[in-house]
């Protein structure tokens, strides 16, 4: 990023190669709609390219990365109304419908899979995502949603247990 | 909890959800903009570190800025002539009033054409040579004047002593002759004595020749004459 910064084009491409399929199913799994995650998607990487100017290493490039992801889609679960709390019991998650493609393809653990993970609260599936998908550990996640490490820590457990359970559940 | 707590076995669900990408129209558009976007900031930036350069070799370019005792001074040394009678210890400096008249041209805050400071510095510094040259053949001139004066006034002097040494012994009827001839130089007294020899005066001429011989003693008189 740093030579981004300083004019080589050329160290953007390996960026964005590097990191243009995790943050993708991020989004796309973050708000469930692909025509909603690739326009999300492409202001997220705008944003960067707009603010390179300002990079300075003080963290890893994925944690400013999704730091600027986690903006962006509270942003847009804001300007939708949605408030997001931090739910810890099982019976919020209960309420959530599952996606309909997964159910109409037949593949019915993936189906349960995918339903668990479009049904957690939208802090804990930040955060199972920010973990599983980017690999990231609980200081980058607190670093990047603004979020003590305790509370991701918290966040991924419930998570963890809640797809757990859909998975035993088949 | 931390890292360890990863369960493989919801990894593995999440990984059967599959890997999607953005599309491909979608990642041309990103990297097209991230390439056009430095050019951006780059052109700004090129025309910021011209005009810096730019205005940094025109300031070094830029004459030594006088200081406001050459810019006070300035003026009345190009205004005022000086008069050819100046005293020596000016002239003596002739490159310190030109060094302020360049300057004062320099300075001078004349909102004119550009070549109009020059033209006024080249005027004022050929004003300047011309008084000095004036100034110069002037003192040389008074110079001379001055040895001239002082030879006159030895030939004078010179000359003043011969009748107050020629008055002691005048008692004679030809004193006031004598006295006459004594203002002559020696060569002009004894041509006057020959002279009077020619003419056939022999008395006049050898008492002349006597008081002649009382002031000039040691004076070689010619043979023809004695």
């Amino acid at each position: 990023m740093l030579a981004y910064r300083q004019g080589d084009a050329g160290a953007f491409e390996g960026l964005y190669a590097r990191h243009k399929g995790p943050l993708f199913r991020f989004v796309l799994r973050s708000v469930k709609e692909r025509a909603l995650a690739e326009e999300l998607y492409q202001e997220i990487w705008m944003r960067v390219i707009e603010a390179r100017g300002r990079y300075s290493v003080q963290a890893k490039f994925t944690t400013w990365l999704y730091t600027i992801a986690h903006h962006r889609i509270t942003d847009h679960w804001r300007k939708r109304g949605l408030q997001l709390v931090d739910v810890s019991d099982a019976d919020a998650v209960g309420h959530r419908s599952f996606e309909p493609e997964a159910r109409a393809e037949g593949r019915q653990e993936i189906a349960r899979f995918s339903a668990a993970l479009a049904g957690l609260p939208e802090l804990q599936r930040e955060t199972f995502l920010l973990h599983e998908e980017a690999g990231m550990t609980l200081a980058e996640i607190a670093a990047a949603t603004g979020a003590t490490e305790e509370a991701a820590k918290s966040r991924l457990r419930y998570a963890l247990a809640r797809l757990r359970e859909a998975m035993e559940d088949g | 909890m931390a890292e360890t707590e990863r369960d493989e076995k919801v990894s593995a669900g999440y990984r059967a959800l599959g890997s999607e990408e953005p599309p491909r129209a979608l990642d041309d558009a990103i990297l097209a903009a991230s390439r056009r976007s430095p050019a951006r900031w780059r052109v700004p930036l090129s025309i910021a570190a011209v005009l810096v350069l730019a205005v940094g070799v025109t300031l070094r370019m830029l004459p030594p800025q006088p200081d406001a005792e050459s810019i006070a001074l300035a003026p009345q040394v190009i205004e005022t002539p000086r008069p050819a009678s100046a005293p020596p210890a000016q002239l003596a400096q002739p490159a310190k009033p030109k060094e302020q008249a360049k300057l004062a041209a320099r300075a001078a805050p004349v909102p004119e054409p550009a070549a109009a400071p020059a033209v006024a510095g080249a005027a004022a510094e050929n004003r300047m040579r011309s008084e000095v040259a004036r100034s110069a053949a002037a003192d040389s001139a008074r110079r001379d004047e001055a040895r001239a004066g002082a030879r006159l006034e030895s030939r004078a002097t010179a000359e003043a002593s011969a009748p107050r040494a020629a008055a002691a012994p005048a008692a004679s009827a030809a004193q006031g002759m004598l006295a006459k001839k004594s203002e002559l130089s020696p060569e002009a007294w004894l041509a006057r004595i020959a002279e009077l020899r020619k003419q056939g005066r022999a008395k006049e001429a050898d008492e002349s020749l006597a008081e002649f011989r009382k002031r000039y003693p040691d004076y070689k008189i010619p043979e023809t004459l004695r």
